[in-house]
């Protein structure tokens, strides 16, 4: 599109003409040269304006540690001592030249860290000891060493008074910075506190991944994606959450991968998809079984694949409804050893791998494992019973309840829909030998029966044979579990081992403390109230509860009060906003912290938890210090390096809890309370070498060393030195990790070690488990995959949804003010247009969302996507950031709800690993009223 | 009198956009947080349909008339732009109170409509659009330029604002059918995306494009037979510049978004009709977007059906600037 001569002609006449009269007028103040020709323009050197403002001294790699998945590596730009502006290194090997690469990763929110955060005014930079009410924003600074003598001194009387377990731990998500995470968790270590869990409490396990595969989590990279050729997005929203991954989506589509959506809204990732419906909230359950229903009816299911890789073939008694053990069929034999009948031989067969079983594989070769038939088989007392396999069960489960007829009025998707998925899914799966992947996320995870979503979703996928499958999966990303050199890192935070460091799944931990326990919420469809299983659950040793014996020992007493007898003293969090993330925020507030004689934040700048603490630490910044970062998103390994040192008085969290440590040691040694006894340290604890303790003797003193001792003491990072990962992130060593091996040229997805190495499963049949037969789960009626719908206790008309955001991970950028200019400058919810007309509001108006937990004041969005009858308030908002005067938050409307069965251990997989095995932290069943206020 | 010069151009793939803004934030803390550009977003994403950023820029005027002369549009005010707020942490936070509020209370920001869009649930619809100064070949701000302070560079066609020779009459302003030149009142000059000519000349792609995360920008020179560029608008022609009819001859090119999920009923049946119209989309592209668009699902067809696509395999490039 050349300029026409005509036009230039003219318009340089013009021109010609105006500079004239400007002149004339003196208006110009500088001697104006004429163009000739605008292409070529004479006077450029003013050019070098621009250029000097790209310009820097030197340059350091890091990344950021906020419980993101990004784990993105950045180059921090630094002028005359100030860091001026990051930007993606970008430089991530390719796995294989045939896959799209995962660089850049990092997004807008990271893009401003230095600006917002290294040099904002929201930086702590003194130790500061608060002088107002909690909250209030009131100060004094102090000295590094009166504000740790201080801590010190609470911790000694603590111990002295309570005992170590009234000291809790709080930080989450080691993934992101694990040598910080070790930090404060070392010195509980040392010292008896109790560090506390997230992973749960955060509702981002997947409880059916345990209940199921006996594993916390385990997914694919994201370059997998670029391996299916079916991808449902499923309560997952990767445009906002997964911003560095994301466009492995449209890229997968570009490979001839179709792509379905299903989310109530018509949100951000599904204008990406092929194919978008609204579900039904909480729903979800039905949905995935009717999809089974049609998978088994239509026959493409992988028969081979569920015979080897699951229980369906195991054989189930038909008048117990539990599996046929050897202890059923031969005086002395294991109840953890299962048969199946092979139709080869038509024989029963013990099956291998089970928990019980002498053989350490899930190999069948030789038999065929039969799906379906009834047998009848005498048992040691001479009785006889009828068993069939699981799968028989397990389909008629189906076809008598979850129909797509039965389904679509549950989940307003219609029949012959679910009907057409569940066609494309099995054909494309048959066909492509399992590429089917679902990316599950927190819109699913989050509900009270979240467990049921998972092992439905779960079910589908084995049905087809896609899981552990490149291209398929259940590919859960909510959350940042995946600690790659995990050996490193907990040889680093608990070097005498986890059998002498006492942990807490937060959500109990809470819920009791914060007398949630008044509430009693959510154990409808249960024999007994959730206080009741959870004192069963305590008193039986399957999950602990510290301080020990605060339930009392009488079991009458708690359930009819909820009171307990022993509180909690001295809370430490850092690399968290612990208190402004707590579902049941209120009750958080009026009765869990007064029980807390001191709170400590370590914090880089003044968020919800820091504002409300007794002591804030100040700490360096993502970009003044050393530590490792990955992710279960890639399968890298890069450093965070100090681009300058820490800013004001700030120091390492490594340093900062050594610093108290020492200081620990030396008021001890003062005191004259040197050692104390301790029964889960099994002896003496010596506080007089505190210090030493902590540093290995000095080995460990600088952040880097411990950076290195992790990398050496992990065999996926093993041989590998700081300078090497800080030089190019790394792809893991190529050997056994996780549930597959890392290999070149491919990349990670999990379970491969199961189903091409024939490994068993960390369950009780060794197997991917769908019965199971835990009293409790048998109680609630869910031993197999079923549907229960949302838990609507709450008497208030709107579904409230909380969801992970675009402008924020968690909490963090919410008071960046880059971010609140690019939206809408303050807290708001969403809510359909029709929602706002029945209650006479316009968009942008301040409402009151409210229940019976509590409220909240914000601003509304018309959003015509939003489903209605419903709103949605994306989390992580402050509570003293745009609030119109009353501090609350997303959270001021939720209570805690504890699912009876996730307390349930004794079974198999079924038993409390921290983070693996615990009640999620739900919140998705929440309902309230939303109101004009006029305040 | 016409340029000859050698001409970058940028591709910005619409059917990969996540509307993450990482564009406009790469932009925003090398170039705009400083000296009077703090209100400028010299990169803004808008979600469309929808009155973008400046609010309605799209009836503002500016560009050439079918004659060749050059219009100029109306100037955007202030609010326009959207007025960010302040928020004073250091009071609220460190002195008391514990509370913290915007200041002044937004009621018009660059991305207020985010993911609004048009239509009636469930089949509203909604798409991303990053917009920048598109470095035209005819640009109107240069023509519009009384003092000749606009000038396009032979080398590589970016167009700039000389920063010693203006002097803020945002005649250029209001010529810019886009309006992508800015004023700034602290300078009193008037200023405008630079193509991160610095990063150019070292070989370095723009901030805009290197740091995108959705991996949809690609940047090269048009006649550049080997640049992704060249392929995706000159040789497939499936890459095409918004608001041709101003007149301006942009370059900066878009692939339309092609590949979205259809209308569907209240039971979620799909209707096989396009969830965003056609109409709209040759409001922004003209009437040849129908064919770019049915190249480009022919493209993906090919692919499902187990073909190889060159198009398709140009917009997942691990390779996409050629400097």
């Amino acid at each position: 599109m050349a300029i026409e001569r005509r036009t230039f002609l003219k318009m340089l006449a013009g021109s010609a003409a105006s500079a004239a009269s400007f002149k004339a007028f003196g208006l110009s103040n500088i001697n104006l040269q004429i163009v000739d020709d605008p292409f070529n323009y004479p006077y450029r050197g003013w050019e070098d304006f621009y250029r000097e403002q790209w310009t820097w001294d030197t340059v350091a790699r890091s990344t950021h540690s906020q419980n993101c998945t990004g784990s993105c590596s950045w180059n921090v730009y630094v002028k005359d001592g100030i860091i001026l502006r990051e930007e993606q290194a970008a430089d991530y090997p390719d796995i294989d030249p045939s896959y799209p690469n995962v660089n850049p990763r990092g997004c807008q929110k990271g893009a401003c860290y230095a600006a917002e955060y290294v040099n904002g005014d929201r930086r702590i930079k003194y130790p500061l000891i608060r002088t107002g009410a909690r909250g209030e924003g009131l100060w004094r600074r102090a000295s590094w060493d009166e504000a740790l003598t201080l801590i010190a001194d609470k911790v000694l009387d603590t111990i002295q008074t309570q005992g170590p377990d009234a000291l809790t731990f709080f930080t989450p998500i080691p993934a992101m910075s694990p040598v910080s995470f070790s930090s404060g968790a070392r010195l509980a270590h040392l010292l008896g506190g109790i560090v506390c869990s997230f992973y749960d409490w955060y509702c981002d396990l997947p409880p059916g991944s345990p209940i199921t595969l006996g594993e916390q989590t385990d997914v694919a990279e994201s370059t997998d994606w670029m391996n299916a050729r079916y991808m449902i997005l499923w309560g997952s929203n990767p445009l906002q959450t997964r911003i560095p991954d994301a466009h492995f989506i449209t890229e997968a589509k570009y490979r001839g991968c179709k792509v379905l959506a299903i989310y109530p809204d018509y949100t951000s990732s599904a204008i990406r998809a092929d194919q978008w419906f609204s579900v039904n909230p909480g729903t979800d359950a039905a949905l995935a079984l009717a999809i089974c229903q049609q998978l088994i009816a239509n026959g493409t299911i992988d028969e081979g694949y569920l015979a080897e890789q699951t229980d369906l073939p195991l054989l189930m008694r038909t008048d117990t409804g539990k599996y046929l053990r050897e202890s059923d069929v031969a005086a002395g034999g294991a109840d953890d050893r299962f048969y199946f009948w092979c139709s080869t031989h038509n024989t029963l067969e013990l099956a291998p791998g089970t928990e019980g079983s002498s053989i350490r594989s899930i190999d069948i070769s030789g038999h065929s494992p039969a799906l379906t038939g009834s047998h009848e088989v005498t048992l040691a007392d001479g009785s006889s019973v009828t068993v069939q396999p699981v799968f028989e069960q397990l389909k008629a489960h189906l076809d008598a309840n979850y129909t797509p007829a039965q389904a679509g009025p549950i989940t307003g998707v219609a029949a012959d829909v679910i009907a057409q998925v569940a066609r494309e899914v099995g054909d494309t799966a048959m066909a492509t030998g399992g590429r089917v992947m679902i990316m599950h996320g927190a819109g699913t995870n989050h509900w009270f029966h979240n467990d049921l979503n998972n092992r439905a979703m779960l079910l589908m996928l084995s049905l087809c044979g896609a899981i552990g499958k490149n291209g398929g999966g259940f590919n859960h990303y909510v959350g940042q579990e995946k600690i790659w050199p995990v050996k490193g890192l907990v040889k680093l935070s608990f070097p005498e081992g986890g059998k002498k460091q006492r942990f807490q799944n937060t959500t109990m931990w809470t819920f009791v403390h914060a007398r949630m326990t008044d509430q009693d919420l959510g154990a409808e469809g249960y024999s007994q109230s959730t206080r009741g299983y959870l004192y069963d659950s305590v008193q039986n040793g399957w999950m602990p509860l510290y301080p020990e014996g605060c339930l009392g020992n009488d079991k009458n007493n708690f359930v009819s009060t909820g009171a307990t007898v022993k509180d909690p003293k001295v809370m430490f969090i850092w690399r968290a906003n612990w208190f402004n993330q707590s579902k049941g925020n209120n009750y958080v507030e009026q009765n869990l912290y007064p029980k807390l004689d001191l709170i400590v934040d370590v914090n880089f700048h003044m968020d919800t938890t820091a504002l409300y603490a007794d002591v804030v630490l100040p700490a360096a910044s993502h970009y003044e210090k050393y530590d490792i970062n990955t992710t279960d998103m890639h399968s890298f390994i890069h450093p965070f390096t100090p681009a300058i040192p820490p800013m004001f008085e700030s120091k390492s969290d490594w340093q900062t809890f050594q610093a108290l440590a020492a200081k620990i040691q030396e008021r001890a040694v003062q005191r004259g309370f040197t050692s104390f006894y301790d029964a889960k340290w099994g002896g003496n604890r010596d506080l007089s070498t505190l210090s030493d303790q902590f540093t290995d003797n000095g080995a460990l003193a600088a952040d880097i060393d411990a950076c290195q001792f992790m990398l050496d003491n992990a065999p996926e990072t093993v041989g590998m030195t700081m300078a090497q990962i800080d030089a190019q992130p790394r792809r893991m060593n190529e050997q056994t990790t996780w549930t597959s091996n890392v290999e070149p040229g491919r990349p990670y997805t999990a379970f491969l070690k199961m189903t091409e190495g024939k490994e068993p499963y960390e369950t009780l049949t060794g197997r991917q488990q769908y019965l199971i037969e835990h009293d409790w789960f048998v109680e609630g009626g869910e031993a197999l995959p079923t549907y229960k719908g949302p838990v609507d206790e709450d008497a208030y008309p709107l579904r409230y949804n909380t969801p992970h955001g675009r402008w924020s991970i968690h909490s963090t950028w919410r008071n960046a003010k880059q971010m609140l200019r690019l939206n809408r400058g303050g807290p708001i919810c969403y809510m359909h247009p029709s929602d706002l007309a029945a209650r006479g509001l316009q968009d942008n108006d301040w409402v009151r969302i409210y229940n019976d937990h509590g409220d909240v004041v914000v601003r509304v969005k018309a959003w015509e996507s939003e489903k209605a009858g419903r709103v949605t308030m994306y989390h992580g908002w402050e509570r003293y950031v745009g609030v119109k005067g009353k501090k609350a938050n997303f959270n001021s409307v939720t209570g805690i709800r504890i699912k009876p069965t996730q307390l349930a251990g004794g079974y198999g997989q079924l038993h409390f690993k921290l983070n693996y095995w615990g009640p999620t932290g739900v919140q998705r069943d929440t309902r309230v009223q939303v109101e004009k206020y006029n305040g | 009198m016409a340029f000859t010069g050698r001409q970058l151009a940028m591709v910005i793939n619409l059917d990969k956009c996540l509307g993450c803004h990482t564009c406009t934030v790469a932009c925003k803390n090398l170039w705009t947080n400083r000296k009077g550009r703090e209100y400028m977003y010299w990169n803004n994403v808008e979600s469309k349909p929808g009155p973008g950023y400046p609010r309605n820029w799209e009836g503002m005027g500016g560009g050439f008339d079918s004659y060749g002369n050059v219009q100029y549009g109306t100037l955007p005010t202030r609010d326009d732009y959207g007025r960010d707020p302040d928020y004073d942490y250091q009071g609220g936070l460190f002195e008391g109170g514990g509370i913290v509020d915007a200041n002044p209370q937004p009621t018009w920001l660059s991305n207020w409509d985010e993911d609004v869009g048009e239509g009636t649930f469930p089949n509203n619809y909604y798409m991303y659009i990053p917009r920048l100064c598109n470095h035209c070949t005819n640009p109107a701000c240069l023509a519009a330029c009384p003092r000749n302070a606009i000038y396009k560079r032979e080398e590589d066609g970016i167009v700039l604002v000389d920063q010693d020779r203006c002097r803020g009459y945002r005649y250029c302003v209001r010529a810019c059918p886009y309006k992508k030149v800015m004023y700034n009142a602290f300078t009193k000059q008037s200023e405008k995306c630079i193509f991160c000519y610095p990063r150019i000349e070292k070989g370095e792609p723009n901030a805009c494009a290197k740091q995108c995360p959705g991996r949809i920008r690609q940047v090269g020179f048009l006649d550049d037979t080997s640049a992704d560029v060249y392929k995706l608008v000159v040789q497939h022609q499936v890459a095409m510049p918004l608001h041709p009819e101003y007149g301006t001859g942009p370059n900066v090119y878009y692939i339309p978004p092609f590949s979205g999920a259809s209308q569907v009923d209240e039971q979620g049946r799909p209707l096989n009709v396009d969830r965003i119209p056609m109409a709209f989309l040759r409001s922004l592209f003209g009437d040849d977007v129908d064919g770019v668009i049915a190249t480009l699902r022919a493209e993906r067809d090919t692919v499902s059906s187990g073909g190889s696509s060159e198009i398709l395999e140009l917009l997942n490039s691990n390779n996409r600037y050629s400097l």
